[in-house]
């Protein structure tokens, strides 16, 4: 049974008008799916991860690489179990963090840099497509959510720091800044006014990971990664629980 | 008033569009009246805060100085001043901060304050984007609120596209912090956003969701997955991981001596004894509020140690200042809505000689008692109240007293 046409993927059961309706009926899911995540996840990650994803000088090497990918993982897991287990569609996580990707972008251009004057690249959001990708490969290839809760938890987790040190590596270049040695990130808290989000409400490393020394970030991303293989799971079954197929059942 | 209004208007859409997120700022913003009378007045005691300028271009510096007394009788429910942070109320980066000192020390991070310390500060701000902002400096007091210095009305005007931030780093390297790391961490997120929509469209343009439940059910599912997918998946699998890890390994070694953010407090004493300073005394024996008239009457009995004769020039408090009208060393600043020029009346106003212990009876009347919200005093927890007594010498030298008083309502 080769493929002799690129385009010419299974599933076809249908031709005509019913392909061109259960198609239709696949655009008006996916639009509705697209809204509903970047709403919905981007809501879930403001509230959960909030300031450490928002501020340059808050993206330390403790809690920013352990709070986000234990928060991040929750809708992709959830979405996951929909789409693998009723489609065999092994995109739920890249779906779900490019739709968070599609949100924090709109907030930080429109709410943060346009009423708010801040400019954007204090406020650049981390990216979690790499994790995502990962996990979504992890789930399609081995179609067991052991597998996945395990190796796919733990490749989310431990890739959030490395792929985003790129992007932030820069901001942590040294300053010397009103007789103090500053990362640049922290100047850029000192000198761009925030009135309701003083110095000391920062949750990041104090140094008080003394024993560790200089290896608090992979110390932290293992940490994420145990706790994400314990979440991962869970949010597959709350996605499992949510999404009722009644309705697609009597189709 | 404009601000204002634009900064609620700003925090409601940053709400929305936050889908109720956490604001970035404002919150504090122009909160003066927010705060419980007895914490705007028995906290942080502002006093001779000025701005250098009115008007300003874009780039151009503005200069806030003052002094503050930190209250010995600081309220039992607010938390001490252990993390305190120096801030400016403005809405937003408007004005970027370049420097800042606190008892002429840089202050960039938080500090803790000492009761009863006296300190003085500085804050240089850069003009940065166009308009007319109401500026205060205030504190930040961990888990207590903003307590507000008094505010000035500042006007910026030209192109905020003429502004520029630039700094050093250790290196000699110069960056301009309007645009550093924009452009590279945008590279980044459309690289991986290509990769992922690839992926996504990749199963997209097949038909979805009916049809694949169809196929799922009737027991075809392994057919929804052909061999070409799977060979993707096991390699964007091996090339994502390799190719993370391989950048990583790229920018350590681009950035080798990239360190952790700093997270130290500043340590910064108070300045030698500037109010309390041991030469005039003042006891506060009773103090009643008039509530018809809102006018604070205090009898208090004031010791003169100095070798000077002292008279009582102006009592402040919350930012309110009351000046006794018959003396021409302070209240410079009439025109200011704060300021109730005449509203300090002493019934024995002549001079305290030295030695002297006098006992005084002084009215600080004025409906700003009202119009600022401190009358709420009588129905809080705490209704001490508290401020700074200013009194001069025939020289014009200046003794300052902090004092503190329960007040007790007099309604007729
Ligand atoms: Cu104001």
């Amino acid at each position: 049974m080769a493929t002799t046409n690129l385009f010419d993927f299974p599933p076809q059961p249908y031709t005509g008008e019913k392909a061109r309706l259960t198609r239709a009926f696949d655009y008006l899911i996916l639009v509705l799916a697209l809204f509903l995540f970047i709403g919905a996840f981007h809501l879930h990650m403001a509230l959960t991860v909030g300031d450490w994803d928002f501020w340059l000088d808050w993206k330390d090497r403790q809690w920013w690489p352990l709070v986000t990918p234990l928060m991040a993982i929750t809708f992709p897991a959830a979405v996951q179990s929909v789409m693998w287990t009723h489609f065999r569609l092994p995109l739920g996580a890249t779906l779900c963090v490019s739709c968070l990707l599609i949100g924090m972008w709109i907030t930080r251009i429109f709410a943060y840099h346009y009423w708010n004057y801040f400019p954007i690249n204090v406020v650049l959001p981390a990216t979690l497509m790499p994790s995502a990708l990962v996990l979504d490969m992890i789930l399609m290839l081995s179609n067991s959510l052991t597998v996945t809760s395990i190796l796919g938890g733990m490749s989310f987790a431990l890739l959030f720091y490395p792929s985003n040190w790129p992007i932030f590596a820069m901001f942590h270049t040294s300053v010397e800044y009103g007789n103090a040695q500053l990362t640049i990130a922290d100047v850029f808290g000192f000198q761009y006014i925030r009135t309701g989000m003083p110095e000391y409400l920062r949750l990041i490393e104090r140094g008080t990971l003394r024993t560790y020394g200089q290896y608090a970030t992979p110390l932290s991303a293992f940490c994420s990664a145990l706790l994400c293989t314990l979440m991962y799971p869970l949010w597959w079954h709350l996605g499992k629980w949510f999404a009722t197929i009644r309705y697609v059942k009597t189709i | 008033m404009f601000i204002h209004i634009k900064n609620y208007v700003a925090n409601v859409f940053l709400a929305l569009t936050c889908l109720l997120a956490a604001g970035p700022n404002n919150a504090y913003a122009h909160g003066e009246k927010a705060l419980e009378p007895f914490i705007r007045m028995r906290t942080i005691q502002w006093y001779d805060v000025h701005l250098t300028q009115d008007k300003l271009k874009i780039n151009e510096e503005v200069t806030i100085t003052g002094k503050f007394h930190v209250a010995e009788d600081w309220p039992r429910s607010v938390p001490k001043p252990d993390m305190a942070y120096l801030n400016v109320a403005v809405p937003g980066p408007v004005f970027i901060r370049t420097e800042r000192y606190l008892s002429g020390q840089p202050l960039m991070s938080s500090v803790a304050l000492k009761l009863g310390g006296d300190y003085d500060f500085k804050i240089v701000l850069k003009a940065r984007i166009p308009g007319r902002y109401h500026i205060h400096p205030f504190f930040n007091l961990h888990d207590a609120g903003a307590v507000m210095g008094p505010g000035q009305w500042v006007d910026v005007t030209g192109d905020p596209a003429a502004f520029t931030n630039s700094v050093k780093t250790i290196s000699g390297e110069t960056v301009d912090m309007e645009s550093f790391g924009f452009a590279n961490g945008v590279s980044w997120h459309v690289f991986w956003i290509v990769l992922g929509t690839a992926w996504l469209l990749w199963w997209v343009r097949r038909p979805l969701f009916i049809p694949r439940f169809k196929m799922l059910k009737s027991g075809h599912g392994d057919a929804l997955i052909t061999p070409l997918d799977k060979t993707i998946a096991k390699a964007i699998l091996v090339a994502v991981p390799l190719f993370v890890f391989g950048a990583y390994a790229m920018t350590e070694s681009q950035y080798p001596n990239a360190i952790p953010l700093q997270a130290a407090l500043d340590q910064i004493e108070p300045l030698p004894p500037a109010v309390n300073a041991g030469k005039v005394n003042i006891k506060v024996i009773r103090t009643e509020y008039r509530v018809p008239v809102r006018a604070m009457n205090m009898v208090a009995q004031i010791h003169n140690y100095s070798d000077q004769p002292i008279r009582i020039g102006e009592f402040a408090s919350a930012n309110l200042r009351f000046i006794n009208p018959s003396l021409g060393q302070s209240g410079k600043n009439e025109d200011d809505t704060l300021v109730a020029a005449k509203g300090l009346v002493i019934d024995d106003d002549s001079l305290i000689q030295p030695g002297e212990t006098k006992t005084v009876s002084m009215a600080a009347a004025d409906a700003l008692w009202e119009t600022e919200k401190l009358d709420g005093l009588f129905r809080d927890a705490d209704s001490r109240m508290g401020g700074l007594l200013f009194l001069y010498d025939p020289s014009g030298r200046r003794y300052i007293a902090s004092i503190s008083t329960s007040v007790i309502p007099k309604f007729d």
